[in-house]
């Protein structure tokens, strides 16, 4: 397990060793990754391998599920974000995070990419502006721009997402989290989220949560691979599935479980 | 080839014609007499209803003047003014006891209580329900009326009443905020909402109209008590001025019509004017219950996928 990215950037966010139990089962054990900015990571693995687990464990979404125990340290620029003077609220402001399924709220389309900023209580300009920019960002600006007032409730499956790709943009977070952000979508709307997250990468750290290896060697710089809670191996996107070092990542990416 | 002329007979099986239960043509006869069968029993059910509002409605009708409703009852005679007015105000004061009691309960039950003390309450609720509403009137009547020494009061029926609604409250809005989608309280919550935030920004428009609803159906099912509040209040002849003083109502006047019509008979006309107006409230109350379900419905189309 190399740290291929390099010592010259100094890591946004750093898991060290991060586990997490419930009272009979270790679902993560001892998990060590850095992202370091301007990056697109891709965890993979089986169903359960605890990939879902490990991205929520990175804005406290995780501690929200009764049972579990979360140890270790997830550092935010330099910071624990489990240190007991740190408000979870605060965290999940500071990174964004987009759902498996498309989960826009029942008000327009203005009002689902503005949620973040009102949370914070930003300036109707300030909202105004930023509300524009994340929807272009998200790649959704040209479809939406004629009806921000409309419900977004009526926007397509794949409109949806990115407009939840666009509330998480809004408040300018650093890292983006997708957790499975494709895997309720047709092939064009996949197309175009994952269109959306190249563009993304060129300016936060992106971590993406995919069980499809096909969408890994399209979107992703590294992959992380996770099999049953262990982090099997990590390292830059085309070397690591042509020459996978070990069996397991290997038999994954042939396709030979799942 | 020809499959068309001269074909040879097509097997049992394959004979899309006939079926091993035998000929079927068209929809069966069971299917038929269910058909008809299904709306004739639907007609027996409504009949007596319909047949109610018929009755009451010649009955109230044909002496039905405006002053019934802007003069108060003066004997046996006069007009209605007065349990009118009182049976609103007692409504009112109990529609706000049990959104206090109900509205508040249902959120903590939803939204802060662990699931062993909401599922007491929750049972609770349930039971109250059940309880004849005659045995909450003598509940007020012993609470309100002589411990409190409020006596027979606009107050006692108003709280005693509200009581009455609470459940019905209660379960609106726990069932309202229980039943938005958890997928919508993780992107709240993932977007840096507070728990108040969700509450207030997210939660709060999704589950409102099922509870407003709830609220109104209450309020239409409280409006025609009579029970709870029989001996809290009594039938006074002015609309009371405090709290403290008596409330006549729309139902205590039927009641009290119809035992005095047994002498009086002219009493029975104005208990039935008093039952038209009833009719009308409780029916206005459900109407506005519908238009809020299909307009939220309308809203939040989509949602609960």
């Amino acid at each position: 397990m190399t740290a291929e990215s390099g010592a010259m950037t100094t890591p946004v966010v750093a898991v060290d060793g991060v586990s997490v139990r419930t009272r009979d089962r270790t679902i993560l054990d001892k998990i060590s990754l850095d992202f370091s900015a301007r990056s697109l990571t891709a965890v993979v693995g089986p169903s359960g391998c605890g990939k879902t687990t490990f991205i929520r464990t990175l804005n406290r979404m995780a501690e929200l599920t009764p049972g579990l125990r979360i140890q270790g340290r997830v550092l935010y620029l330099g910071q624990d974000v489990y240190d007991p003077t740190v408000n979870p609220v605060v965290v999940r402001r500071r990174m964004g995070m987009v759902f498996q399924r498309p989960t826009v709220f029942p008000a327009s389309v203005f009002e689902n990419a503005a949620f973040g900023l009102r949370l914070v209580r930003a300036s109707e300009e300030e909202i105004d502006a930023a509300v524009t920019e994340a929807l272009q960002r998200a790649g959704l600006w040209d479809e939406v721009h004629s009806h921000l007032d409309g419900p977004a409730l009526a926007l397509s499956g794949g409109q949806q997402q990115r407009l939840c790709i666009a509330r998480a943009l809004a408040v300018r977070p650093k890292v983006l989290l997708l957790d499975e952000p494709t895997s309720a979508l047709d092939p064009a709307a996949t197309q175009r989220v994952e269109a959306t997250l190249q563009h993304l990468k060129e300016e936060i750290v992106v971590i993406l949560v995919t069980h499809n290896v096909g969408q890994a060697a399209r979107v992703s710089d590294r992959v992380a691979f996770l099999h049953s809670g262990h982090l099997v191996e990590v390292g830059a996107t085309a070397d690591m599935l042509e020459r996978p070092r070990e069996k397991l990542t290997e038999q994954f990416i042939t396709g030979r479980f799942e | 080839m020809g499959a068309v002329t001269g074909a040879p007979p097509l097997a049992a099986e394959d004979d899309l014609r006939r079926d091993r239960s035998g000929h079927l043509r068209g929809r069966t006869v069971l299917d038929r007499c269910i058909g008809w069968l299904l709306p004739l029993l639907f007609l027996v059910a409504i009949a007596p209803i319909l047949d109610l509002v018929y009755w009451v409605a010649s009955r109230a009708l044909p002496t039905f003047t405006l002053s019934i409703i802007t003069t108060n009852p003066s004997g046996a005679a006069g007009g209605l003014l007065s349990p009118i007015v009182g049976s609103l105000e007692i409504l009112l004061l109990a529609t706000l006891v049990a959104i206090a009691l109900g509205f508040f309960g249902g959120l903590a039950t939803a939204e802060y209580l662990d699931e062993e003390t909401a599922g007491a309450i929750r049972v609770t609720a349930n039971v109250m329900v059940g309880i004849p509403s005659i045995i909450l009137g003598l509940f007020g009547f012993i609470v309100f009326v002589k411990y409190f020494g409020w006596g027979a009061s606009l107050a006692a029926a108003g709280v005693t009443l509200g009581i009455f609604m609470t459940p019905y409250v209660y379960r609106a809005t726990d069932l309202a905020y229980l039943s938005v989608p958890p997928h919508i309280r993780e992107a709240a919550v993932g977007s840096g909402a507070t728990p108040l935030q969700y509450l207030f920004r997210v939660a709060t428009p999704i589950a409102f109209p099922s509870v407003l609803t709830g609220i109104f159906l209450a309020m239409a099912i409280g409006v025609g008590e009579t029970a709870p509040i029989l001996l809290a209040t009594t039938p006074v002849a002015i609309p009371p001025l405090s709290l403290f003083q008596p409330a006549s109502a729309l139902p205590l006047y039927i009641w009290s019509g119809f035992e005095n019509g047994l002498i009086l008979p002219v009493a029975i006309h104005r208990a039935f004017q008093a039952a038209f107006l009833l009719l009308v409230i409780v029916v206005g109350l459900n109407v506005l219950v519908r238009i809020i379900a299909a307009r939220s419905r309308r809203r939040l189309e989509g949602l609960f996928q």
